[in-house]
């Protein structure tokens, strides 16, 4: 059963189209890998999915719910953390998490919970201005993971993190699914990682889904069409070179 | 509960200090006035508490209006230096909620202001004006009067600059924008009825004037519809926000 699903959904600044024509179709209580070079739209998506940027046509369904007539029940569903870490600097790391707690309606040990889950526990009485990039990075992982939300939406969850820190919030997204009974899409620059942690990938180049579908799928689609298949990172390159190719000779 | 949030996201800005500084300030005004030339102000005919009014509340509500300013830069910096809104903007309440919560501090702040400044008023004209012996029930219907006047008066600028700040992500835009307003609006005739129900423009009439002039009700009416229209201004530029980003 597929907990987001998007049809047609396409985002179009002025002249220039951030997403076209997507059709996504991610999977209760997996952990969907949403890849694509700086550019190709995934934030744009993710940002669409929690109602910061309206869709300029198409629709989507978050575990049968639709935007913009059900946004804040779906707000209530989904925990996210875009682009960057989002806190408010003046207010200590527990503090941050008190403010969300307190609009979720949830109880006051799911601050604690959310603290040691992301290993903040030691630092939640320090201001998050004076947090380190990882500490900040872990903070905005917090506020998305506090009350266990059943969907989680994360745009490069480890950026900024050290080799440790990668290896650590992996293991926890991975996790995530058999602990909580939640889904996860996550997109992120670091292919491997999304090969190490993902059960479906999306590939994403100029707006548009190249691909979707299991690392399985994803390798036997390549080797089809004549791809390296050695590892995500060569088949991913190969991938965009030929879209691109494509979109040059069309242009 | 939105009003509660609201109030711990100003932790450690620094809001209550500068509207007490503020206050202050302002309030230091009349009394160094008193202080250093009481004749000038003595000698004149008519009530002591609107002769006063008159002659010190121009700078006091300049003052008050910066106050407000920073006030509003201030709130708003808070949610856009570390990306505290856009949290704000994927959590489950309403978009209008956060705004509403921060006009409500704001309206607070500025009625606490305006009432520590017409009390210290009140205070200078019994203090320095010994024949001026009102009872009771006269000195607070003055007091209680003017504190609702000013404040209703200054309202709706308040409002406004919360919606520049919230459209700024740059706090010193909305600063920059919010100082130029206050300039530009100040020299507006205030004898001219409609530039003076302007905001930036409507703080600096007093009640004794809008009374002389039959506008009380005229300006409580005005300031009342400004702070609607500037209320449904900020929740269309929420609604169009989410169509251009």
């Amino acid at each position: 059963m597929n907990i987001i699903e998007t049809k047609n959904l396409t985002k179009t600044y002025g002249d220039f189209t951030a997403v076209s024509h997507l059709n996504l179709h991610i999977r209760k209580g997996s952990v969907y890998g949403f890849l694509g070079p700086n550019g190709a739209g995934k934030s744009t998506t993710m940002k669409m999915f929690l109602g910061l940027t309206r869709p300029t046509q198409g629709s989507f369904r978050i575990d049968g719910k639709t935007y913009p007539s059900d946004r804040v029940s779906i707000l209530k569903e989904v925990g996210s953390f875009i682009e960057a870490p989002a806190f408010y600097g003046n207010l200590t790391g527990e503090e941050n998490l008190d403010i969300i707690r307190r609009i979720l309606g949830l109880p006051k040990s799911s601050v604690r919970d959310a603290l040691e889950l992301v290993g903040l526990s030691q630092s939640r009485k320090r201001l998050a201005k004076k947090y380190s990039l990882g500490m900040k990075q872990r903070l905005g992982l917090a506020g998305a993971l506090i009350g266990r939300p059943p969907i989680l939406i994360l745009d490069e969850p480890t950026n900024g993190l050290d080799p440790a820190g990668i290896h650590e919030i992996r293991t926890l997204i991975k996790s995530l699914p058999r602990q909580f009974d939640c889904t996860v899409l996550v997109s992120s620059h670091l292919l491997s990682e999304v090969e190490l942690m993902a059960d479906d990938i999306g590939i994403l180049n100029h707006g548009r889904l190249l691909f979707e579908g299991t690392m399985d799928d994803l390798k036997s689609s390549a080797h089809d069409a004549g791809f390296p298949t050695d590892n995500l990172e060569e088949t991913f390159l190969a991938m965009i070179d030929e879209d691109n190719r494509k979109r040059g000779g069309r242009a | 509960m939105i009003l509660n949030l609201e109030i711990k996201k100003l932790k450690r800005t620094g809001y209550l200090p500068a509207f007490l500084g503020g206050a202050l300030l302002a309030s230091a005004f009349p009394l160094a006035n008193m202080l250093f030339r009481p004749e000038t102000f003595t000698a004149m005919p008519g009530n002591p508490f609107d002769i006063l009014m008159d002659a010190n509340w121009q700078m006091m509500a300049m003052l008050n209006t910066l106050v407000s300013i920073c006030g509003a830069c201030m709130m708003y910096h808070t949610e856009y230096a570390d990306h505290g809104a856009q949290k704000m903007d994927v959590l489950p309440i309403h978009a209008g909620s956060t705004f509403l919560g921060k006009s409500v501090i704001a309206a607070f702040m500025l009625a606490m202001v305006t009432a520590v400044e017409v009390l210290i008023l009140a205070g200078c004209a019994l203090h320095w004006f010994p024949d001026y012996r009102p009872d009771t029930a006269e000195l607070l219907k003055n007091i209680l009067g003017s504190i609702l006047f000013q404040w209703t008066a200054s309202l709706p600028t308040v409002v406004l600059m919360l919606v520049i700040a919230s459209a700024c992500k740059n706090m010193w835009v909305s600063l920059g924008t919010g100082v130029i307003l206050v300039f530009t609006l100040f020299i507006f005739p205030q004898d001219n009825v409609v530039l003076s129900l302007f905001p930036f423009s409507s703080p600096y009439q007093t009640l004794a004037t809008a009374a002389e002039n039959d506008r009380i009700f005229l300006f409580l009416g005005v300031c009342a519809a400004e702070i609607l229209v500037f209320g449904v201004l900020e929740l269309i530029y929420q609604k169009l926000r989410r169509c251009v980003e």
